[in-house]
């Protein structure tokens, strides 16, 4: 059986994308795109509906390939590997770049299962290795002192919010390097959002995060670099605290301070 | 609230009260009430009818002689059923388990690796094989997988279990994927998203995943499985030999419980036939265990994934080291690969069928087999379509009305979860598992005594029974799916629940209907276990409806079992079921095709609509 290797990121850039453009069908939905993912930083990606962030996030590891019709031109890199390169090993692809979905989406096993299906996927049979990765997860994940007795449990059985940090506890069981966040918590009470919120700021010091979100307070609150999208086009991209005090831009401006969207 | 109600209610004379009983809208809710109670009534009367006739034989025989015997020699008066039992049993498990593998195999494929183009084929031909009347899969057992055991096996015969085994497990395959097929599609598709972002592969996220989040349904999937193997009468009675004795080979002549009703009734007499009723009323019971068992596992739909193995997981202060990431995944390619073959092997399986039953039917197809006049020394398919004609009109003309009564009953009058209703879906579900030879004789005990001979209407009685639970099942669908927005809107006017119901409601539900319609005729006309008891079998046309009349299917029975050498009707009968099957296939394929456009249509109807009356307001305006 094949090793499975992390991806070679040296340098400040995770993901760079250049000169990306996408389209569904005849519809263009993303019209060439330059951004670098700054390494162990939360990079948060604004906008209003249908601007294509949450396609430019699915395309990072490559969840696009389940729509049809889309088609993706330009380069797309994770560490050095261009992601949509012909030889590209989609297991290795989606280990390495994990992905929290708007909905929580925890599968119909027990929350132990949840966590150990990534793992088990990747070979690991030893159950004291998979208790001590299902341990370690829901720690980082911050809800082990939660579920420990219930692990045996239906996750469905858990909370929304409990689900949605199920999910992320799941990514991190294959030791991601990059975490792809979309909107995960907008189907969320502001209490479990507070919590998530928390939890990605403990992550991030050792991971770099993507997140989309629609809630700019979100984005102010906890994010280092934000993005402003607005039909399917990047419009600025800087430090968060520059984005939502001076921005460059005047649409940023006027979407900043409510003016539009 | 509640002490003003009271209040109102003792004001209300008893006069008040019958004067209320007798609207047109409480007369209406006590006869759909009635209809729906109609199931409750039908499965007693079965269990009650088949028991009370089955007491004599247990008495005489003594109940346990009779389950425990091993003997059964009808002339020396010995009635012993356990070989029959085991055979049962055996046969049953066999056929279920080679049946649900390639089932499920069937429907993995049909919902993850079929190619677009052939989705559509595949699912209807699956459709077919479901619809193709026991009767032709006897004909092919018989003629084509029989030699090729004998060539194989090098014995004189090659009637037994492996040969009723094989084509039983082809009979209940599409039941189980169908089943298995509408549960698959019914998993979340972000199941399927969360499982390939955390870097697994479609194969596995489909064995891994998808399966087991499906299996609730695959298990009422194969329980239904189950009692349509244990219930399958003429296909296994044509192929087990007919002989009495343990299961200790898979090659030798042996009986099921249903062959041997089939095979030994019609020249019952006495005892012989009390005791062949009371072996029906043992199939009844394992019928009505099942049924209990399917039940169970409907109601107890718990949530999915609940661990049943619980194992104390110790909180370590490890260090926890990177462990070593490999690529797994070969067993669900693997997996994947069987699908494939497992779907040529099905689709292979109906075309020899349908080819079959073709090339041997179709040149006997001829004006005089079919038209011309029938004698008993040479009969010819006219009165088959004469009786298979009336047959479904008068089942269909007591069957609809009581079934869309009921389903209206279910989804229009009852109060949700209430015991009542739910105690009469567990009836029609239980009817429906009722197997046709049970129901055959239901309606020889209570409808041909009833007559005095067995008749076309005796059969069409019974016909209504069997199909009922398709009809009012089939309506309930569509009349939950019409919008509550309709109800309001015509409550809103003012109109009354009755008036609402058949005006706004039941119009909606017409695909409904129309699929139940269908459906019924298939079954009528595929059915011959509960037909050659109580409609009778005659080669003569039928010249008033107390007369016997044989259907299509009846006929093909008639011309095997009686080895008369005009087997070549039976041919050309089989011939015309297949058509017939097919082009009920295709109708109801078009039937949903043009309905789902029509509801996809709707909306932008209705604007035309709207856009007309502008047109014509304008026009008003201008003169």
């Amino acid at each position: 059986m094949k090793k499975i290797e992390n991806f070679n990121i040296t340098g400040d850039v995770a993901i760079s994308v250049k000169e990306m453009n996408l389209h569904y069908g005849t519809f263009h939905a993303l019209k060439s795109i330059y951004m670098d993912f700054p390494v162990n930083q939360l990079t948060a990606m604004i906008g209003p509906s249908g601007c294509g962030k949450s396609t430019l996030i699915k395309s990072l590891n490559r969840m696009n390939d389940l729509i049809e019709g889309c088609k993706i031109t330009g380069e797309i890199k994770v560490g050095d590997t261009n992601i949509y390169d012909k030889k590209t090993d989609l297991a290795r692809l989606r280990k390495n770049v994990g992905m929290v979905f708007q909905r929580p989406n925890p599968l119909a096993m027990s929350v132990y299962d949840n966590i150990a299906y990534g793992p088990r996927t990747f070979g690991i049979r030893s159950k004291s290795d998979l208790d001590g990765i299902v341990e370690k997860s829901l720690r980082g994940a911050a809800m082990w002192n939660e579920v420990k007795d219930r692990l045996n449990k239906s996750a469905l059985g858990l909370s929304g919010g409990q689900q949605q940090r199920l999910c992320i506890a799941r990514s991190l069981a294959v030791e991601p390097q990059i975490l792809l966040m979309d909107e995960p918590t907008s189907a969320l009470d502001p209490i479990s959002t507070g919590k998530i919120e928390e939890l990605c700021t403990e992550l991030k010091k050792n991971m770099t995060i993507i997140m989309v979100t629609h809630n700019m307070q979100q984005a102010f609150r906890i994010a280092d670099k934000t993005a402003y999208f607005l039909l399917g086009e990047m419009i600025e991209m800087d430090d968060t605290k520059v984005i939502f005090s001076h921005p460059k831009n005047k649409k940023t401006d006027d979407y900043i301070n409510g003016r539009f969207g | 609230m509640a002490e003003i109600m009271t209040e109102e209610k003792e004001k209300r004379s008893f006069k008040d009260i019958i004067a209320a009983a007798f609207t047109k809208e409480s007369f209406a809710k006590g006869v759909f009430t009635a209809f729906a109670a109609f199931s409750i009534l039908a499965v007693f009367a079965i269990i009650f009818y088949i028991l009370y006739d089955s007491i004599p034989a247990f008495r005489e025989i003594g109940f346990f002689n009779f389950i425990f015997g091993d003997i059964w020699n009808p002339k020396a008066g010995e009635y012993g059923i356990l070989p029959m039992i085991l055979t049962t049993l055996l046969l049953t498990v066999l056929s279920v388990v080679i049946g649900s593998v390639f089932a499920i195999f069937t429907a993995v494929f049909i919902v993850y690796y079929c190619p677009k183009c052939i989705k559509k084929v595949y699912t209807q031909m699956v459709n077919l094989l479901a619809g193709i009347p026991s009767i032709i899969y006897a004909y092919f057992g018989f003629e084509m997988i029989k030699p090729i055991i004998e060539d194989m096996s090098g014995r004189t015969f090659g009637y037994g279990i492996l040969l009723s085994m094989i084509i039983l497990s082809i009979m209940i395959l599409p039941t189980i994927a169908s089943i298995t097929k509408n549960s698959l599609e019914s998993v979340p598709a972000q199941y399927y998203e969360g499982s390939l972002a955390l870097g697994n592969t479609k194969n596995q996220t489909v064995f891994k995943v998808m399966l087991p989040a499906a299996k609730n349904g695959i298990l009422a999937a194969i329980i239904l499985g189950i009692g349509r193997a244990v219930g399958e009468t003429m296909a296994v009675q044509f192929l087990l030999g007919g002989a009495v004795s343990y299961p200790t080979d898979f090659i030798i002549p042996i009986s099921s419980l249903t062959s041997k009703i089939a095979q030994e009734f019609g020249e019952s007499g006495g005892l012989h036939r009390q005791a062949l009723i009371a072996v029906g009323f043992i199939l009844l019971v394992f019928i009505l265990i099942i049924n209990l068992a399917l039940w169970f596992v409907k109601r107890n739909n718990a949530v999915a994934g609940n661990s049943f193995f619980t194992r104390k997981i110790k909180e370590s202060d490890i260090e926890h080291t990177a462990p070593n990431y490999k690529r797994t995944g070969t067993i669900q390619d693997a997996l994947r690969i069987i699908c494939y073959v497992v779907a040529v092997i099905v689709a292979a399986a109906l075309m020899s069928i349908v080819l079959y039953t073709l090339i041997k039917g179709l040149p006997e197809v001829t004006w005089h087999n079919m038209f011309g006049k029938s004698f008993n020394s040479k009969p010819t398919l006219a009165p088959a379509f004469v009786s298979t004609s009336v047959i479904i009109l008068i089942s269909l003309a007591i069957a609809l009305p009581l079934g869309i009564g009921a389903a209206i009953y279910l989804n229009e009058y009852s109060r949700r979860g209430s015991k009542f209703v739910s105690t009469i879906r567990l009836f029609i579900d239980t009817l429906a598992g009722v197997p046709s030879i049970l129901f055959g004789l239901f309606g020889y005990i209570f409808f041909v005594k009833l007559f005095g001979s067995a008749n076309l209407l005796a059969g069409s009685f019974t016909i209504v029974l069997m199909i009922l639970p398709t009809v009012i099942r089939s309506t309930e669908q569509s009349l939950s799916e019409v919008p509550d927005s309709m109800r309001e809107a015509s409550y809103a006017l003012g109109a009354g629940k009755l008036r609402t119901v058949f005006v706004v409601v039941l119009p909606q539900a017409l695909p409904g209907i129309i699929t139940a319609i269908i459906l019924s005729i298939g079954r009528i006309v595929g059915e011959s276990a509960a037909l050659i008891y109580t409609a009778g079998s005659s080669f003569l046309m039928p010249n008033s409806l107390v007369s016997p009349g044989s259907t299509f299917a009846v006929f093909m029975y008639n011309l095997q079992a009686e080895g008369l050498d005009t087997k070549f009707l039976a041919y050309a009968a089989g011939a015309i079921l297949i058509i017939f099957v097919l082009f009920l296939n295709i109708l109801i394929m078009l039937l949903e095709n043009y309905f789902n456009n029509k509801a996809a249509n709707r909306k932008g109807k209705i604007r035309t609509y709207i856009d007309k009356l502008r047109k014509r307001e304008a026009k008003n305006e201008e003169n």
